[in-house]
């Protein structure tokens, strides 16, 4: 399966709103409609990954992820800040684009892997960094994903 | 939902995230190389906070909960589909179309695991 089908373009939000990692964490959950709790265990869980080292891997992107009972499927979402947040990323520079990927402990499919390798993997194309900050819709997103074919 | 399954759900995707990092090559590889994570400090860290749950759980609780982790991978599962992902038979439909469901702690008749309901 291709990165592309697992992402609608509810869960893209291009013009986040939070001004800090956390604030951005918890706008990203709450595209994925789950109820308050959840979003709450969901929320620690992610804390608690970020704080074994961050999840920024550099070239302004940002790949929070964790597996969690919360969720009974795997669960995307995308979030642009064109004025970047510290994120801590490995290089020191601020984040723009952040790719939140959860998943259930037990996968049927076995999904989050080979999605985790390939949101990496998309974010290491050279022109994707300078693509996702011109896009004007999530309509363009979905287009940019396909067009890459990862 | 019951403070003491709220605390049961963390402690699972504790040991979920430990057992991934610590069992699973794929995920060891990514989290060493995608992400520059000190995989023995990750665990450590890791085993430390599950420990610090745990102890925070109602004795009557941890009791239950730690007869159940030591003889089973999970001690807690999801209800999906009216279906315990522990062992796989189906539980009451009362309890999985309950409205009030995880406002109370509840296990499975067949294999005793701590239940967590979802859609």
């Amino acid at each position: 399966m291709e990165l592309r089908e697992f992402f609608t373009e509810n869960v893209v939000k291009l013009d986040v709103e939070g001004e800090t990692k956390d604030e951005i964490l918890k706008e990203l959950i709450s595209l994925l409609g789950l109820d308050e709790k959840s979003e709450s265990i969901l929320y620690k869980m992610l804390k608690r990954r970020e704080n074994l080292g961050s999840t920024g891997i550099g070239k302004g992107i940002a790949i929070p992820h964790c597996r969690s009972l919360v969720v009974n499927r795997l669960r995307v979402a995308f979030g642009r800040k064109k004025d970047g947040v510290d994120f801590r990323a490995i290089d020191e520079q601020p984040v723009h684009n952040i790719f939140l990927i959860v998943a259930p402990p037990l996968e049927v499919s076995n999904q989050y892997l080979p999605v985790l390798g390939k949101i990496a993997q998309f974010s290491k194309e050279p022109d994707v960094t300078a693509r996702l900050a011109e896009i004007d819709n999530s309509g363009e997103f979905m287009a940019l994903l396909e067009e890459k074919g990862i | 939902m019951h403070s003491q399954l709220e605390i049961l759900l963390e402690i699972q995707d504790l040991k979920t995230q430990r057992r991934e990092l610590d069992k699973t090559p794929g995920e060891r590889q990514v989290e060493e190389e995608v992400f520059n994570i000190t995989i023995d400090d990750a665990l450590d860290q890791l085993e430390e906070k599950i420990d610090e749950m745990e102890n925070s759980l109602e004795p009557t609780v941890r009791s239950r909960y730690k007869r159940l982790a030591g003889s089973r991978l999970r001690a807690i599962v999801p209800v999906i589909g009216g279906t315990c992902y522990g062992c796989f038979v189906s539980v009451p439909t009362a309890l999985a179309s309950d409205a009030d469901r995880n406002e109370e702690l509840r296990f499975c008749d067949n294999c005793g695991r701590f239940l967590y309901l979802i859609d």
